[in-house]
């Protein structure tokens, strides 16, 4: 937190602001929080849960849960973190009571990949191979259990420091550093099985 | 600790480095050894190129109306909790209420009955029976009202 406001004070005092707007239920702060995270926070709940519809019903329930706790949220938190958390939690619930998930469920649902692609792009070919290889490497991700998906997407994609994804997981640093090892392990392993005699992501 | 016990040791870190995971120290320790081992220099390019591949995986569209969705969830959500709020404020008056009615009726029944009014042996006018029988009234009161309002919540929340 203290790291985030010496390198982008102006992006902090924004978010904090914002925050106690919202703390203030000020439906345009909310709508303004909503739309910062909606990308990442989707992104993170699908790596997690796999199923669009669920992933977009624990976002809602995300939100819902945050304006619920916004009253008890330390400003000295990371709030993204805490966002973070809270969708966690979620979806650790959701889990609990869905039962039993199931490794070969579909695939993240959306577009295929030559629809996702941006047009007008100078070597369009270069960027197919690319997302082949991108999503090559989602669905071997995708294959991971849960606690693996979590780390490798609040890692990489999230860009999240250790001890912000232990924060989000509720797990001890050393529990993440494993877990973030045997998530890449797991996930080399199964590019190998897919691109025999291939080593590289 | 031996070349191969350290080689070993560093090879199990590699994964780690390409994730941005060892404190300084691990990190230059790492990279002095893979600067002088070709295999973990290798291997450490291939881990990068994982990190590197995660990086950009392919962006899952976000659900149209999403955020318009979410609005609409939070301002009904608002609204149920005012309305459990209203409630809950409401049954309190009516609590108290009734406590008030019942002991205002308890100094005009104890004056109208000179405080005395038996009914199958107990004194109705007494302070102890007469509030365990209002303290009975005020709760039967309170469930049946709780029983309405949660019955009318469930009618709202069907007809949203």
């Amino acid at each position: 937190m203290i790291l985030a406001a010496a390198m982008n004070p102006g992006a902090f005092s924004g978010a904090q602001d914002a925050i106690a707007r919202m703390r203030r239920g000020d439906p345009d702060a909310v709508a303004a929080m909503i739309s910062r995270y909606q990308h990442r926070l989707y992104r993170y709940l699908l790596r997690l849960v796999r199923e669009p519809a669920a992933a977009d019903d624990l976002f809602q329930q995300t939100w819902l849960r945050v304006m619920e706790k916004i009253g008890r949220y330390d400003a000295r938190r990371n709030f993204e973190a805490w966002l973070f958390s809270v969708a966690h939690n979620l979806a650790i619930d959701a889990w609990r009571d869905k039962r039993g998930e199931s490794l070969d469920d579909g695939g993240d649902a959306g577009a295929p990949p030559t629809e996702r692609l941006r047009s007008g792009d100078p070597d369009a070919l270069e960027r197919l191979l690319d997302f082949e290889r991108g999503a090559m490497l989602a669905a071997c991700m995708h294959e991971l259990p849960g606690i693996h998906r979590e780390v490798l997407t609040l890692r990489f994609e999230e860009d999240m420091k250790l001890e912000e994804i232990a924060e989000v997981a509720g797990i001890p640093l050393s529990t993440v550093k494993s877990r973030l090892r045997r998530a890449l392990e797991g996930l080399r392993a199964a590019m190998e099985v897919r691109l025999p005699g291939g080593r590289r992501a | 600790m031996s070349e191969h016990e350290s080689h070993q040791v560093f090879a199990g870190m590699l994964a780690l480095a390409a994730a941005g995971a060892l404190d300084a120290q691990e990190q230059r320790r790492l990279e002095e050894h893979a600067r002088e081992c070709p295999a973990c220099r290798r291997e450490l390019e291939i881990w990068s190129g994982y990190a590197q591949g995660l990086r950009q995986l392919p962006q899952p569209p976000v659900p149209a109306q999403l955020m318009e969705r979410t609005r609409t969830r939070l301002v009904e959500g608002r609204a149920a909790a005012a309305d459990r709020r209203w409630d809950e404020l409401m049954l309190g008056a009516l609590a108290l209420f009734a406590w008030t009615v019942g002991l205002t009726f308890w100094f005009v029944a104890r004056i109208v009955t000179g405080g005395e009014l038996v009914v199958m042996g107990a004194n109705l006018v007494r302070f102890g029976t007469w509030s365990a029988g209002s303290t009975v009234l005020v709760w039967l009161t309170a469930a049946v009202a709780a029983i309405a309002l949660g019955k009318r919540r469930r009618e709202l929340r069907r007809a949203l």
